[in-house]
C-alpha cells in the first residue's frame, strides 16, 4: 500500500490529492517559496487528523499543516516531500460562551467569520491580520499571528485559552483549558506560534472580547515618513495606547487607493492610521489628544471616518496592502521585524536607505504603534539578478533591525523565510534550548521539519560536558 | 487565446480572494479556489504541466461568478483570465459535452425560431403541468415563468414616444431574456419611457455573447459582439435588463473592433433609473408597500460593483430592501453551471433559500434571469421573484 | 560533606545561612550572577543534588513537596536592569520585590500589572508561580506581559528565550512556558515585562449582582466578590469612570481598596471556567469559607481552615467536572496539592526533560510528580 492508498482509505478518494496539478496548488502559500507536497487531504475530524499522521509516521513522511495559505514565512510550506493536512473543513464554531467569552472553534474557521458569528453577542476575537478575510483560526495558531488591533490586545497566543492538539505520534491531547491557569506547565502557550511542529492543532478555544461602545478613527497626513512616526512615540508618551496605530507611505497609499478608491491622501509622504475605541467620554478624549499631537508633529490634515462604513473602508485599504502590491511589480518580498518603539525612526530611516542603495522599489506598511515594521519590495523574479539583490536588500534591512534592539518577526512567524537568520538574534545555546523542546513533542522529527530552527541547531555537545562559562552567550 | 502572461503575473497569491469564492466556502480545497486556479493557469501557460482533465475540470468547477475579482487588491481580471482559459481547452481537450454546450450558447440561442419553438414547447408542458414529474437535475425548467405559447420578440420594436425624448436608448433584447422575460422588457420600456427616453430594441441585434464566453466559445462571442457593436450604433444608452448581459457589454473592448464605444454607452437598467430616480426624473411612491429580500446577482455585484442601485429602486417603489447574504455568494445559477455541475448549484441554491427563508419574506427581487430561474426552482411555491424594475413599475401603475 | 566542599570552592562564597522557613538542608547558596547559578545546577545537575529555588517564600507552599539538598536563594539577583520608559518595558531580576518594582514604574505613571497587595513578594515569585493580580480581568494574566527571559536551565544552561519587544513571535514561546512552571525548568534569572500606563482616574463600586455588572460594564479593571460584598474596580479617563460609576449605579469611592489578605492558615485557589463562579460561590456560602472571587476571570481564593478533606473532595470534584481545579496555594495539609494531573502529564515530562535532564530542579513539584 502506498501513502496514498491508505490515505484513501481513510478519507476516500475525493479528500485525496495526489495529481500533479493539484499539488502544485498546494505547494506554496502567501509567500515566495516553493516546496514539494507528496499528497494534500482534506480530513474532517480530529480522528480523521489523527489517522493521517499515523499513516505518514508508518510511512515515514513529513506532515505539514495548513490552513488558508495566507501565511508569508512559508510555514505551510514543506521544506521535503510531505504530506500536507489542510485543516479548512475542520470549521465548526461550537460552544460560545457568552459568560466566559469563549468558543471552541475549528482550525479551519476564518478569523472574521468567526468575529462575524459572534457580533450578535456583542463580542469579537480581537486578533486582526491583514488578511482576516482569509486566514484561517488554525493558521493564526500556528503562526502566533498578529494585527493592527494587536497593539492593545495583544497577539494570538493571549486570546487562545486552550488547544486540542494531534501529537507526533497520533494521540489526541487538550492543553489548556477554559479555566485560568490550569495546574501544570504552559504547554498551550508553546504550542501557539510553533507552525506546526509541535503538533496539529484540531480544536481551539478562543477568548472574546466586547466590542467597544465607541470606536474613533483617524486618518492623520504627514510630510514625511519621521513626523508620523515621531507622533507615534509622542501618543504612546502621553499615556495613550490606541486600538490601533498603523503607517502606510506614498508608494503604498498609492496602490491601495487604486484598488479601494477611499479617497486617502496619495500626495501625503505617510498617513497614520489611529484607533481608539472605549466608552464615548475616553474615546473623546483621546481622539482629541491624539489630534492635538499630530498638530504638534506636524499633521498637514486629520481625517475621522464619520461612519462604520468610512471606518471599514480605511480598514479594508489598509488591510488590502500586500495584494495592492501587484500593480507595482508581479512580486513582492517584505519582512516583519520588529524595533523598540523608540527606535522606530532610526529604523524607518535606514531601511529607506537600504532600498536606494540596492535600487529597489519599497512600499512600507508597518503597524507604527508596536513597532513591527512591514519593509516590502516589489520586483520582478524574471529579471535576471533580481531576487539575489532584492533578498540582499531584504536581509541587511533585518539586521538593521537586529542591531537597533529588535527582533526578525513579530506577527508572521519564523517559517522559511527567517529560519536562517535566527543565530542574529539568538545564541546557539539558546537554539539548542529550542531545539530540544521541539524534541520533547517530536523526537522523530516528522511534524514540518526545516521550520523555525536552522540546521544544527541542536548542539548535543551542550549541557553537561560544557562548562558554564562557555555555555552562556 | 488563453491567459496572458501580464494577467497571470499580476496575481501576488495573498490569498484574499478565498473566501468570496463560493467553490472553496464549499469545499475548502485550494484547488477549488480562485488562487489554485490562476496557478493552474500559469502552469499550463508556461507549459509546466500538460493540459488534462484535471486542469479540465478545476476551470469547469469555477461558476465565473467574479466575487474574486472584486475582491482582489491586485485588480485581477479573472474573468477574462476564465473566458480566455476555457476558450484554449476548448481547443486543447473538445470534449463531446463541451461541443454540445458552445453549440448550444454559440449558436442555437442565437437562431430565434428555434428559441421560440423551444418557449413555446416548454409553454405547452407546463400548461400541461408535466414540468412538476422532471426530475430535479432539470431544475432550471421548474424555475421558469410560465412561458406563452405564441412567443413574441421585443427585437423591432420602436417605442417613438416621448416625441421630443431625453434620449435615445438601445435596449437589449437578448437570447431567454426576450422569450421568457417579457414582462421584464415591458417593464423597462414603461419606466425609461416615462423617464422621458425613446426605446428601440435594433433590428439585426443578437444574444450579447456572455454565455458563449463563458462557456469558451470565442469566436462565436466575438462574432456576436461584432454584430451588435454594428447594430447598437448610434443611441446615446444601451441597457441591459439582465445583469449577466450588461456586465458582457461593458467588456466588448476586448470583444469586438469599436467595441469600446459599446461598452462606453451600456448602462444595467438599475444604475440607470436609479440615477434617473436620484435625479428627480422617476418619481417615489409615496406609500411604503411592506418588505422585500435582495438577491444580488454577481454580474451586478461583483462585475460591475453595481450594490446601491438596485436597493435604490426597491426604495422608490415603496419597499423596504432586506439583505440576505453579507457577502453576495453566487445563488448557483452562473449559466449553464447549474445543468453540468448540478450538484454543487443545488447547494448554493439551498443555501440562498435558507438565506431568503431567514428573512420570512415571501417576495425576492433579482435583476439577472439565471438567478431568477434558480432561486424559483428552490423557492417552490408561495414565493414571488422578480426584477427590480418589475416592482418599480408595478407601484407606478 | 565532600560535595559540600566541592561546591563551597565551586561557588566562592556564595554559600550562605540557612533561610528561616526553608526546608532545612545541608546547603543554602545566594548567587549574585547568572554564571554562579549556572554553575551551582550544573554541580547539582553532574551529582544528582535536587534544588529547590527560593524567592520571597511567599509561594513555596505552592505544589507537590520537594525534598531538597540544596536551597538555592534568589536574594542576590535582585536588581532592575533596565527600565525603557518609552518603549514602555522593563527588564528585571527574580529577587527584586513587587512592592519595589511597582514604586518605581509609578514614578512615571506606568505599571508592571503584578499583583496589588504585594508584601514581600518578589517579581521572580510571582512570575515562577505564573499568578496574577487582580487587574487581570483587564489587562490578561502575568503571563501575557512575560516578553523575555533568561533561565538558568537544571543542568546548567543559561539560556535566553523571547525579546524585549512588545511584539515578538521569534522562535518558540520560552517566556511564557516559564511562566508558572514553579522552578521546574531550571532558575527564572531575568526577565523583561510588558507595562501599561497607569489610568488617569481609578475607582472602586459596590454592586448587588456581579454577573450583571459584568455583563454590562465595559471592560472594568476587576470585579471581586467576598462574603462581604462585591465590588467593581474600575480606571479610565475622569470622564469614562464618571461614566461607568453612573452606570453601575452603586455607591462608589474614589481609588481602589484591593480586598486585604484572608485569614486562615490553609489557603486554596479554585479556579472554574469564568460562567461558573456564582454556582462554586454557593458551595463555599455552604461550607463557611471566607473567599475572594475574580468574576469574569474565574478565579476563586478560599481559606479551607476547619473544612474537612471530605468536604475539600467534593469541592474538588466539582471544579474539576466543571473543567477547573482546586489547588494548594498557601499552608501545608494532607489535601493532595493539585488534584488530578493534566491528560497532557507525559508530554510535560518531556518537556521538562529537555531543560532538566537529571531532574533536580524542584523535582516533582509539578502535577503527576513530573
Amino acid at each position: 500500500m502506498t501513502l496514498v492508498d491508505d490515505l484513501r482509505a481513510i478519507l476516500g478518494s475525493d479528500r485525496v490529492h495526489s495529481h500533479p496539478l493539484e499539488l502544485l496548488v498546494y505547494n506554496k502559500d502567501a509567500g515566495v517559496t516553493t516546496g514539494e507536497v507528496v499528497a494534500a487531504v482534506l480530513p474532517e475530524t480530529t480522528q480523521e487528523v489523527a489517522a493521517c499522521v499515523r499513516v505518514a509516521a508508518r510511512h515515514g513522511v513529513p506532515v505539514v499543516a495548513r490552513g488558508a495559505g495566507t501565511g508569508l514565512a512559508g510555514g505551510a510550506v514543506p521544506t521535503e516531500p510531505a504530506l500536507l493536512i489542510v485543516l479548512t473543513r475542520i470549521n465548526e464554531i461550537w460552544d460560545v460562551d457568552t459568560v466566559a467569552r469563549t468558543a471552541w472553534v475549528g482550525p479551519g474557521v476564518i478569523n472574521l467569520d468567526l468575529s462575524r458569528h459572534t457580533e450578535p453577542l456583542g463580542l469579537h476575537y480581537a486578533p486582526d491580520p491583514s488578511s482576516q478575510a482569509a486566514c484561517t483560526i488554525g493558521g493564526n495558531v500556528g503562526a502566533n499571528a498578529g494585527g493592527p488591533h494587536c497593539l492593545a490586545e495583544g497577539t494570538t497566543v493571549a486570546h487562545i485559552l486552550a488547544v486540542e492538539m494531534v501529537t507526533a505520534d497520533g494521540d489526541v491531547v487538550v492543553l489548556g483549558g477554559k479555566a485560568p491557569d490550569p495546574p501544570g506547565l504552559d504547554l498551550r502557550g508553546v504550542v501557539v506560534g510553533s507552525e506546526g511542529t509541535l503538533g496539529i492543532v484540531t480544536g481551539v478555544l478562543v477568548k472574546l472580547t466586547q466590542n467597544a461602545p465607541a470606536v474613533r478613527t483617524l486618518l492623520l497626513t504627514f510630510d514625511s515618513i519621521q513626523e508620523a512616526a515621531g507622533t507615534v512615540s509622542a501618543i504612546v508618551a502621553a499615556g495613550i495606547i490606541p486600538a490601533a496605530l498603523e503607517m502606510m507611505d506614498r508608494p503604498m497609499v498609492v496602490a491601495v487607493e487604486a484598488f479601494i478608491n477611499a479617497g486617502l491622501p496619495v500626495d501625503a509622504e505617510a498617513v497614520l492610521l489611529a484607533e481608539v475605541v472605549g466608552l464615548e467620554a475616553g474615546v473623546a478624549a483621546e481622539s482629541q489628544t491624539i489630534e492635538r499631537i499630530a498638530g504638534e508633529q506636524g499633521a498637514t490634515s486629520v481625517r475621522i471616518a464619520a461612519d462604520d462604513a468610512e471606518r471599514a473602508l480605511l480598514w479594508k485599504a489598509r488591510k488590502s496592502a500586500f495584494g495592492a502590491v501587484a500593480q507595482a511589480a508581479p512580486d513582492y518580498y517584505l519582512h516583519d521585524t520588529v524595533v523598540p518603539r523608540t527606535a522606530l525612526v532610526d529604523v524607518i530611516t535606514e531601511v529607506y536607505a537600504i532600498g536606494e542603495r540596492y535600487d529597489v522599489q519599497m512600499l512600507n506598511v508597518f503597524h507604527a504603534g508596536d513597532g513591527n515594521l512591514h519593509p516590502l519590495v516589489a520586483y520582478d523574479s524574471r529579471e535576471p539578478g533580481k531576487t539575489e539583490q532584492v533578498r540582499a536588500a531584504a536581509e541587511e534591512m533585518v539586521r538593521v533591525s537586529v542591531a537597533a534592539g529588535g527582533s526578525l518577526t513579530g506577527e508572521h512567524g519564523v517559517g522559511l523565510e527567517k529560519r536562517d537568520l535566527m543565530p542574529l538574534v539568538f545564541a546557539p545555546v539558546d537554539l539548542d534550548a529550542q531545539a530540544r523542546l521541539r524534541e520533547a513533542f517530536d523526537p522523530e522529527g516528522l511534524l514540518n521539519p526545516g521550520k523555525i530552527l536552522p540546521r544544527g541547531s541542536r548542539c548535543y555537545d551542550y549541557g553537561l560536558t560544557a562548562l558554564p562559562g562557555e555555555a552562556a552567550p | 487565446m488563453g491567459p496572458t502572461q501580464a494577467q497571470l503575473d499580476t496575481c501576488v497569491t495573498c490569498g484574499l480572494c478565498l473566501p468570496h469564492c463560493p467553490t472553496f466556502r464549499l469545499t475548502g480545497d485550494e484547488v477549488a479556489s480562485p488562487r489554485g486556479r490562476i496557478v493552474a493557469m500559469a502552469a499550463i501557460a508556461t507549459g509546466e504541466l500538460p493540459s488534462d482533465e484535471t486542469y479540465a475540470g478545476m476551470m469547469s468547477f469555477c461558476l465565473g461568478c467574479r466575487a474574486c475579482e472584486a475582491a482582489c487588491p491586485s485588480l485581477i481580471p479573472f474573468g477574462l483570465m476564465m473566458e480566455g482559459a476555457r476558450e484554449q481547452l476548448a481547443e486543447d481537450q473538445p470534449s463531446f459535452t463541451g461541443r454540445l454546450r458552445r453549440l448550444l450558447v454559440g449558436r442555437l440561442l442565437n437562431v430565434k425560431w428555434l428559441l421560440a419553438l423551444a418557449t413555446s414547447g416548454i409553454g405547452i408542458l407546463q400548461k400541461l403541468r408535466i414540468t412538476r414529474f422532471l426530475p430535479r437535475k432539470l431544475r432550471i425548467a421548474r424555475g421558469l415563468r410560465p412561458l406563452r405559447v405564441f412567443p413574441h420578440t421585443v427585437v423591432g420594436v420602436h417605442d417613438n414616444t416621448p416625441a421630443e425624448p431625453a434620449g435615445s436608448v438601445a435596449l437589449l433584447a437578448g437570447c431567454i431574456m426576450d422569450e421568457w422575460f417579457p414582462a421584464v422588457h415591458d417593464a423597462t420600456r414603461g419606466v425609461l419611457q416615462m423617464a422621458g427616453f425613446q426605446v428601440h430594441s435594433p433590428e439585426r441585434q443578437q444574444c450579447c455573447g456572455a454565455l458563449a464566453a463563458h462557456e469558451g466559445a470565442g469566436d462565436a462571442a466575438r462574432r456576436m459582439a461584432k454584430q451588435n457593436t454594428a447594430a447598437f450604433a448610434g443611441y446615446d444608452y444601451i441597457i441591459s435588463d439582465a445583469a449577466g448581459c450588461s456586465a458582457h457589454l461593458k467588456e466588448y473592448a476586448e470583444w469586438a473592433e469599436g467595441g469600446e464605444s459599446v461598452a462606453g454607452r451600456t448602462k444595467d437598467v438599475t444604475e440607470f433609473v436609479a440615477e434617473l430616480i436620484a435625479d428627480g426624473r422617476l418619481p417615489r411612491a409615496e406609500k411604503p408597500n411592506g418588505a422585500v429580500a435582495i438577491q444580488d446577482p454577481c454580474h451586478l455585484r461583483h462585475a460591475q460593483r453595481i450594490t446601491s442601485a438596485p436597493r435604490e429602486i426597491v426604495r422608490a417603489a415603496g419597499y423596504t430592501p432586506v439583505e440576505i447574504d453579507p457577502d453576495g455568494l453566487c445563488c448557483g445559477a452562473a449559466g449553464l453551471y447549474m445543468v453540468y455541475e448540478h450538484e454543487t448549484a443545488e447547494q448554493l441554491g439551498e443555501q440562498k433559500v435558507e438565506q431568503i427563508a431567514a428573512t420570512g419574506l415571501d417576495t425576492v427581487v433579482t435583476a439577472n434571469p439565471g438567478c431568477e430561474i434558480q432561486l424559483r426552482g428552490h423557492l417552490g411555491n408561495g414565493y414571488r421573484v422578480l426584477h427590480p424594475i418589475e416592482l418599480y413599475w408595478e407601484s407606478l401603475s | 560533606m565532600m560535595l559540600r566542599q566541592e561546591l563551597a570552592r565551586l561557588a566562592r562564597g556564595l554559600i550562605a545561612d540557612p533561610i528561616a522557613g526553608a526546608p532545612e538542608v545541608e546547603i543554602t547558596v545566594v548567587p549574585k550572577s547568572y554564571e554562579d547559578a549556572a554553575a551551582v545546577l550544573e554541580f547539582a545537575a553532574t551529582n544528582g543534588l535536587r534544588v529547590m529555588f527560593w524567592a520571597g517564600g511567599n509561594h513555596q507552599d505552592i505544589g507537590n513537596q520537594v525534598d531538597p539538598d540544596i536551597v538555592m536563594s534568589t536574594a542576590g539577583l535582585n536588581r532592575i536592569v533596565a527600565w525603557q520608559v518609552e518603549d514602555m518595558t522593563v527588564v528585571v531580576q527574580p529577587g527584586v520585590t513587587v512592592a519595589e518594582l511597582e514604586a518605581s514604574l509609578q514614578q512615571k505613571n506606568q505599571t508592571a500589572v503584578l499583583p496589588e497587595a504585594p508584601g514581600t513578594e518578589t517579581v521572580g515569585g510571582v512570575v515562577a508561580a505564573g499568578l496574577s493580580g487582580w487587574r487581570r480581568l483587564r489587562y490578561g494574566p502575568t503571563r501575557d506581559r512575560m516578553l523575555e527571559v533568561r533561565l538558568v536551565t537544571g543542568d546548567g544552561r543559561l539560556v535566553r528565550g523571547g525579546g524585549r519587544l512588545v511584539k515578538n513571535v521569534t522562535g518558540y514561546d520560552l517566556p511564557r512556558l516559564v511562566t508558572g512552571s514553579l522552578g521546574s525548568l531550571g532558575l527564572i534569572a531575568e526577565m523583561c515585562l510588558k507595562l501599561w500606563p497607569l489610568p488617569e482616574a481609578q475607582a472602586t463600586v459596590r454592586v448587588d449582582d456581579p454577573d450583571r455588572a459584568l455583563a454590562t460594564a465595559y471592560r472594568p479593571l476587576a470585579l471581586i466578590a467576598t462574603p462581604h460584598g462585591t465590588h467593581a474596580y474600575l480606571a479610565g479617563t475622569h470622564a469614562e469612570v464618571e461614566a461607568q460609576c453612573a452606570s453601575l449605579g452603586g455607591e462608589a469611592g474614589e481609588g481602589h481598596r484591593w480586598p486585604e489578605p484572608m485569614v486562615g492558615s490553609h489557603e486554596l485557589a479554585l479556579r472554574v471556567p469564568a460562567g461558573d463562579v456564582t454556582a462554586q460561590l454557593r458551595l463555599l456560602a455552604d461550607l463557611g469559607c471566607d473567599y475572594q472571587a475574580a468574576y469574569g476571570v474565574g478565579e476563586v481564593k478560599l481559606v479551607a481552615d476547619g473544612v474537612t478533606l471530605d468536604d475539600l473532595g467534593t469541592l474538588r470534584d466539582a471544579a474539576e467536572s466543571a473543567g477547573g481545579s482546586l489547588t494548594t496555594i498557601r499552608g501545608k495539609s494532607d489535601f493532595d496539592p493539585w488534584g488530578t494531573p493534566p491528560s497532557s502529564v507525559e508530554l510535560q515530562r518531556r518537556v521538562k526533560a529537555a531543560f532538566d535532564p537529571r531532574r533536580i530542579a524542584n523535582p516533582g513539584i509539578l502535577p503527576g510528580g513530573v
